[in-house]
């Protein structure tokens, strides 16, 4: 590669990329070319996308074999032009056999944005849920394949979840709609247009009652067109609601604070974390954010932290706490009480009741003086919808001066607003025919509304029903005009998820169907002309938050640098006078006798627990099959919810996995397996809540049971911990689909783990180096490896996904997971330890740990898989026969062979069978056909992409120049790649730790991907 | 074939005066040279009887069932099959592992027994070396159907080719395995139609005209019976039971190393080339006890295949069925004895875990089974061996399926403990390897002499004589022919 001359970049990318791509079974023509940018400096190249709204994206096939054939003929010399004019006569006398082609349409008009082989990264706004972190998008010849986190973002630093991974995937899919519907009939937009604004005009502007349900809306700018709404109609009525309900919280916050919103929590700025039921690193909230926060928090050399876990199930945040303690939830409330007399007690209030709690008192002295002593420092945090609960969180955040320090009020989260009363009262209205019209906005109430049947018989009272609905689900099936709304990565948007901070959504590609923003449509049925939401954004940033930055005095350049960054972070608007509650000392008794008078819960009966998953959260993504096949961070179940029953309970009922139960409870009974879960509640069983969908897609519809029927509501707030519950066996039973079925080490060293205590007692603490009979190798120009610290990880999956975004990793499907063939590159083993009631848990991403005495390559009869000078170990598809010795000898189990061909087969209908679908592959790395065995490659297209730009760029290779897809999506940065070779990288620095280890490396195998321990801290009880 | 000649008469004054009892008679009845070709090539020229047919149906079905699986393993991908991520070989690496050992008794006795100058071997040698070739042919099947991509598998020769420096991985105890069945596989081939040219000039003289005689006396490569013929065929016999000897070990040590060579606990072990050498003559023996007992009762040869053959073979699975329960103890010595957590475990899990009834099973089979014959009334009872040859066999694919399966379903890291569950295809195919080998078989004594009618011939005549010497008799004889 050296003696190229510097100028020839084409030439030279192109080299490179088919030496990377030698191994391609299936080439799609961009993989011919990789032409690749000079480097602009600090990495991406970011870019405004003005002139998206003519942006030809969509048409993927770009003529770009022609482009490097062409330049190419430039260079040739006779003895080439003699070469390949036999070869063209060969070629031409061979098309007869050749295999079906397909062709490739060249661009009628070019685009300068796009060059074919080159990726070009733009900032926008994550749409999966109302978290809305901020994401850099990566587009490669004009469609978007691969979502990042924005590092420029203070909230959400460069980590995404596994959900907003697999949302690029959503926007390939099959199920969403093409065209508007009018009466369950597609339309033209004009049509419906005409249709809305005739029974609009119908009406009185100042009688007309029309509502709008949303979910949160934290775009700014559509608030605004509600706002316009409201002045238009003055009886217009927004209702906003969660499919999770954060109400409670909201009112808590109300009632405390005096500002329905919820609290900005800081996680980083504790020093004791209890959490009461709330799953901060998996779901709850803004787990991107708490995720990255909390491991900031956790970094050894930050000293101890110390994290209480109070839950019924067993969640992903639970397995990570120091402390968990295992309450019902029916007395999570006399918990928290508790802890709030004892704190309280310590705060000079005297005389308060003693409430009796199912905790030892040792261990709630102890988390009480924990708290006390880092009062200022320390955060308890609920996630149980429940108003006098939260309320005694925030009590017991004021008692330990914890307002303003862990929890902000001045800038306060605005990622859930839903009310769960207005809702109740919107269904009163719709029932009593009080509505005239009604439009549906990012929820599914028939589907995840408790009384189902209650809010589908209330909107047929309506005379115009709307839906803004990307798909016919099971609420829009049931409206009169459905007027799909792009997928986010579509459209123009803003967000605010925290006050005063703002992320701006660019569009990525032009729309692929004819659907149109839900605020376009808002817009267009007020009569503004025209109506475009880009310009209405534009104006509203103009007079809303452009005045707000100081710095800037041009608007064109402020707007240019908030697209091209992402994220703009106002300066605060108004300090909020804090209104806190009047007497907090009446505050706290009168808690305290309401729980001390509240009748001691019911202990008959079992009770339900129902809960978010991480996967699948509350069922919006249910037809994405990258979530579908995300294995539970604790259950390590896919494809299906299930009831999770303590080991003790399944003993008396006599179940075991996969056995069908029956679930009773006051609001009707349903049928689902059953899943022995350690450390669950022994009298609670939990159940996942977004499963069932019905009307979702054909990888979602009928995956397992819809449990929100069975959501209670407790005057209008939702209540997800039911008592007073059944269960029974049916007799029948089926396979749950689980990726891993041991759930302990069985006494081996695999996972470590230490303490603060132990690392500084013990100097260095490096496994020693064992005598090995293979022959050292040779180490050529770097050595990559891998450092992962499992005292960041929290086993939250995101990186399993964004391995199989950026890798073309294939979904298998139900079966094929339930026969243990998921193909997953890097997965998350899971180790419970200690007792089975209540269990440690650990999680351990373990993917090709690339040895350099790997025992896989000895082994293959055809050179198929072989060690890289660079350290690498690499598997060539075109040269593997499948014999599976490689897999067989693999000590980590991390090879995956291809049992059938799983991309283009119609019995696979994931994403590979439809050219919708394929559209999210990545051009850089080849689709693997039947019968080859695949694995992880530490993202060698990204190695190889860093070495060209670095080569183009006529500068050595910098450390963090390459990120592998799994240590770009990390929210807690567990996962550092780099050069070994170099004892500055961060990788060799980390290697040094005296937390390091390597799983199995007394077999010899040498792998270059070393863990470092895990921490564990001890509450200390008297 | 060291009886060569037997006409003469050894000189009486060199018989040994310890001489007491008579040597064993190997062939029932004084059967006339004339008739011994009768009885012999009588399945070969009439045609087949019922109890043929009624082996013979079952069997073509059985390969017929063999053929639809492949076939369809080859459209889908053997995802078919009930491998998954953590137990990637099976059914398939079972049976080719059962099938070569099963081969490996054919050139036991063809090679080594006719070093060792066992006479009871020439009854049964060419239907354990016509057993040998089509247990390799089996086997042989499995490496090419268990791969992913079935129309790369040419990779795995080192053939000349364009791709540079590309070159098989002669590290691989696979590519190994490739050398050593195709040169068993050629060497058998060799030794067992070699051995037969006398007998197929027999047949090319009893035949009519016709193509039949074409095709024998194309066959017989010329064979017309002359002294020096003889004396040539002689030599050659010896060379080529010389160069296969070896193979006897080598073969199935090269196999075990399949399994030796690797990381994985339960197959990482220096015990495996003998251990693999002895089980695979013990289920070989087992396989040529019941195929035997099959056909002296179909083809009604039980004066040509006696009751002392059977006995003869019973003793030698008494042997190696006892080495091979020691290597079984010996085994789990060493995984207690070495401290290795994984090595350990893995023992544990064969006696305790999902899987144990397939290791209680193989022991009953290997273990149990083969110390009933050290009675003599055992060991006359056809009916109780040929319930042994069939538990042997059983044994011995479990032996392999416990091997194989058990250490791979829960190797290293627990979490990717895995089972493994045979899916309608697996069985199938192992069902249809069966009705390849039994169809061949019955082809094979259709039209081919199964007993080496020569070889016969000659044992008679010497027994004729009651050569109380047979060891000095040959040395005499070798010294004529040499000197012919």
């Amino acid at each position: 590669m050296d003696n190229h001359q510097p100028g020839s970049q084409t030439q030279l990318g192109c080299k490179k990329a088919t030496a990377a791509q030698a191994s391609a079974s299936i080439v799609s023509p961009q993989q011919l070319v990789q032409i690749t940018q000079p480097s602009s400096g600090d990495g991406l190249d970011w870019k405004t996308l003005e002139q998206l709204r003519s942006f030809p994206g969509g048409q993927v096939e770009l003529s770009s074999r022609a482009v490097t054939t062409t330049e190419k003929l430039a260079q040739t010399s006779r003895r080439d032009f003699l070469a390949m004019m036999g070869f063209t006569m060969a070629a031409a006398g061979l098309a007869g056999c050749r295999a079906p082609v397909q062709n490739a349409l060249p661009l009628l008009t070019g685009s300068d944005d796009i060059i074919p082989g080159v990726a070009n990264y733009y900032a926008t706004t994550c749409g999966g849920c109302s978290s809305s972190c901020s994401l850099v998008v990566k587009q490669r010849d004009g469609r978007p394949i691969k979502i990042e986190g924005n590092t420029g973002s203070t909230i959400f630093g460069g980590g995404t979840c596994a959900t907003g991974q697999a949302t690029v995937l959503s926007l390939y899919d099959d199920a969403r709609l093409r065209e508007p519907m009018w009466m369950g009939k597609p339309a033209y937009w004009e049509d419906v247009d005409r249709q809305v604004l005739q029974f609009l005009h119908r009406y009185e502007p100042r009688d007309l009652r029309i509502a709008l349900l949303t979910s949160t809306l934290t775009s700014p700018s559509t608030r605004a067109i509600v706002a316009d709404w409201q002045q238009r109609y003055p009886k217009f009525k927004h209702v906003s609601w969660d499919s999770i309900s954060y109400s409670a919280l909201l009112d808590a916050s109300y009632k405390s604070f005096g500002q329905r919103a919820i609290p900005h929590y800081r996680f980083d700025k504790a020093r004791v974390i209890v959490a009461l039921d709330a799953d901060f690193l998996g779901t709850w909230l803004s787990p991107v954010e708490f995720a990255r926060q909390y491991a900031k928090a956790r970094k050894t050399e930050a000293g101890r932290v110390l994290h209480v876990q109070i839950e019924p199930g067993f969640s992903v945040t639970g397995s990570n706490a120091d402390v968990r303690l295992v309450v019902a939830s029916s007395q999570m409330m006399p918990v928290a009480a508790a802890l709030l007399a004892r704190v309280a007690i310590k705060a000079g209030y005297l005389n308060l009741p003693d409430i009796s709690t199912p905790v030892d008192v040792r261990q709630l002295d102890a988390i009480a003086d924990e708290l006390w002593k880092h009062r200022g420092e320390s955060l308890v945090v609920s996630g149980v919808n429940d108003l006098l609960l939260q309320t005694t969180v925030n009590t017991l955040n004021l008692l330990l001066r914890n307002i303003d320090q862990t929890v902000e009020l001045n800038s306060p989260s605005l990622q859930r607003s839903g009310t769960d009363v207005a809702m109740h009262n919107l269904i009163g209205e719709m029932e009593r025919g009080d509505i005239h019209a009604i439009m549906l906005y990012g929820v599914n109430p028939a589907y995840d509304f408790p009384d189902q049947e209650r809010f589908v018989a209330a909107l047929k009272q309506v005379p115009l029903s709307i839906s803004f609905s990307d798909r016919l689900d099971e609420t829009s099936s049931q409206v009169h005009a459905i007027c799909p709304d792009h997928h986010f990565l579509e459209s123009w948007g803003d967000a605010e998820p925290v006050e005063s901070h703002f992320s701006l959504s660019q569009p990525l590609i032009a729309p692929l169907f004819g659907t149109r923003a839900a605020q376009d449509s808002l817009l267009a049925w007020l009569d503004v002309l025209p109506p475009s939401y880009y310009s209405y954004l534009r104006e509203f940033w103009r007079k809303n938050v452009f005045p707000r930055h100081k710095e800037r005095l041009d608007f064109e350049a402020f707007w240019e640098q908030s697209l091209r960054d992402g994220v703009s972070v106002a300066s605060s608007s108004v300090t909020r006078p804090t209104r806190v509650h009047e007497d907090w000392k009446s505050a706290v008794r009168t808690i305290l006798e309401n729980v001390e008078k509240s009748p001691s819960p019911m202990r008959e009966g079992y009770e339900l627990h129902l809960y978010e998953s991480v996967a699948m959260r509350e069922g919006k993504h249910a037809n994405n099959p990258w979530l579908q096949e995300l294995p539970d961070p604790v259950s390590k179940i896919t494809w299906g919810n299930y009831a999770a029953v303590a080991p003790a309970l399944a003993k008396n009922l006599g179940v075991r996995d996969g056995d069908i139960v029956r679930v009773k409870s006051k609001r009707g009974q349903l049928e689902l397996p059953a899943f022995v879960q350690p450390g669950q509640e022994p009298r609670t069983i939990s159940i996942a809540l977004g499963y069932g969908r019905t009307h979702a897609g054909k990888a979602g519809n009928n995956v397992g049971v819809n449990v929100s029927p069975l959501v209670e509501s407790m005057d209008g707030t939702r209540s997800y911990a039911l008592q007073q519950i059944g269960i029974e066996k049916t007799g029948r039973s089926q396979r749950l689909a689980s990726t891993q079925s041991d759930m302990s080490m069985e006494g081996r060293p695999l996972v470590l783990e230490t303490t603060l205590q132990e690392m500084a007692d013990t100097e260095h603490n490096d496994q020693e180096d064992l005598p090995n009979v293979w022959a050292e190798r040779l180490i050529g120009e770097h050595s990559w490896g891998m450092a992962i610290d499992l005292n960041a990880c929290t086993g939250c999956s995101a990186c399993v996904v964004a391995c199989q975004a950026e890798n073309n990793v294939p979904v298998v499907g139900v079966s094929e997971v339930t026969r243990n063939r998921i193909m997953h590159w890097v997965r998350l083993d899971r180790y419970y330890a200690g007792s089975e009631d209540n269990p440690r848990s650990i999680h351990q991403p373990m993917m090709c740990q690339h040895c350099q005495h790997a025992p896989c390559e000895t082994v293959c009869p055809v050179l198929a898989t072989t060690t890289s000078s660079e350290g690498l170990n690499q598997q060539v598809y075109n040269r593997c026969i499948g014999t599976r010795y490689c897999a067989n000898n693999c000590p980590y189990k991390v090879r995956r062979f291809n049992w059938f061909q799983y991309s283009q087969n119609p019995e696979y209908d994931y994403t590979m069978e439809s050219d919708l679908g394929r559209m999210v592959l990545n051009p850089d790395v080849a689709v693997r056909s039947r019968g080859v065995i695949e694995k992880c490659s530490m993202c060698i297209q990204r190695i190889q992409l860093a070495k060209n730009m670095a080569l183009q760029g006529r500068r050595n290779l910098a450390d963090g120049d390459i990120q592998t897809a799994c240590q770009q999506v990390c929210p807690t940065q567990a996962i550092t790649f780099g050069d070994l070779k170099n004892p500055e990288s961060r990788v060799s620095k980390m290697l040094r730790d005296q937390r390091r280890f390597q799983v199995l490396a007394e077999l010899g195998v040498k792998p270059n991907v070393s863990y470092l321990k895990k921490i564990r801290n001890t509450l200390e009880t008297t | 074939m060291s009886t060569l000649g037997i006409t003469q008469e050894p000189p009486q004054s060199k018989r040994t005066a310890l001489q007491v009892l008579p040597p064993p008679r190997w062939i029932d009845g004084k059967p006339s040279v004339q008739r011994v070709t009768e009885e012999i090539v009588r399945p070969l020229e009439q045609w087949p009887g019922k109890e043929w047919w009624m082996c013979f149906a079952p069997s073509a079905g059985a390969l017929a069932l063999f053929l639809i699986a492949v076939n369809y393993t080859f459209m889908k991908g053997i995802g078919l099959w009930g491998l998954n991520n953590s137990v990637g070989w099976a059914f398939a690496i079972t049976n080719f592992v059962f099938w070569v050992g099963i081969g490996h008794a054919g050139t036991l006795i063809s090679a080594i027994l006719l070093l060792f100058r066992q006479q009871w071997r020439t009854s049964i040698n060419r239907s354990a070396e016509a057993m040998t070739i089509f247990a390799v042919i089996c086997a042989a099947q499995f490496p090419l159907i268990h791969v992913g991509r079935p129309w790369m598998v040419f990779f795995i020769f080192p053939y000349p080719n364009q791709r540079g420096p590309l070159w098989v991985n002669f590290r691989s105890p696979l590519v190994w395995d490739v050398f050593a069945i195709n040169t068993y596989f050629i060497i058998s081939l060799v030794f067992w139609y070699l051995g037969m040219i006398p007998d197929l000039a027999s047949l090319r003289d009893r035949a009519g005209t016709g193509i039949r005689k074409k095709i024998f006396r194309i066959l017989s490569l010329g064979w017309n019976g002359s002294h020096r013929t003889w004396s040539r065929y002689e030599i050659v016999s010896l060379v080529l039971a010389g160069l296969a000897t070896p193979l006897v070990l080598s073969v199935h040590s090269v196999v075990s190393m399949d399994f030796a060579t690797s990381v994985v606990p339960g197959w990482h072990t220096t015990i495996f080339p003998p251990y693999f050498v002895a089980g695979a003559i013990y289920s070989g023996f087992g396989m040529v006890l019941m195929l035997l007992i099959i056909t002296r009762s179909t083809m009604n040869l039980q004066s040509y295949i006696t009751m002392r053959h059977l006995d003869m073979m019973a003793k030698v699975l008494l042997l190696t069925g006892s080495i091979v329960s020691y290597a079984y103890a010996t085994e789990f010595f060493a995984a207690w004895y070495t401290g290795n957590l994984y090595e350990r475990y893995h023992f544990i899990n064969r006696a305790t875990g999902p899987y144990a009834w397939c290791f209680y099973l193989m022991v009953l089979c290997n273990v149990i089974t083969p110390q009933t014959l050290w009675f003599k009334k055992t060991r006359s009872s056809v009916a109780f061996l040929f319930l042994v040859s069939i538990l042997v066999n059983i044994g011995m694919w479990f032996e392999r399926f416990v091997i194989i399966v058990v250490s791979l379903h829960r190797a290293f890291l627990p979490s990717s403990w895995n089972m493994f569950k045979p899916t309608i295809w697996d069985v199938s195919i192992l069902i249809g390897s069966f009705g390849l080998f039994f169809t061949c078989f019955l082809v094979f004594i259709r039209v081919l002499p199964m007993i080496a009618m020569w070889e016969v011939k000659a044992a008679i005549a010497q027994e004729g004589h009651q050569a109380a010497s047979t060891h000095h008799a040959d040395r005499e004889l070798r010294k004529e022919v040499v000197n012919a």
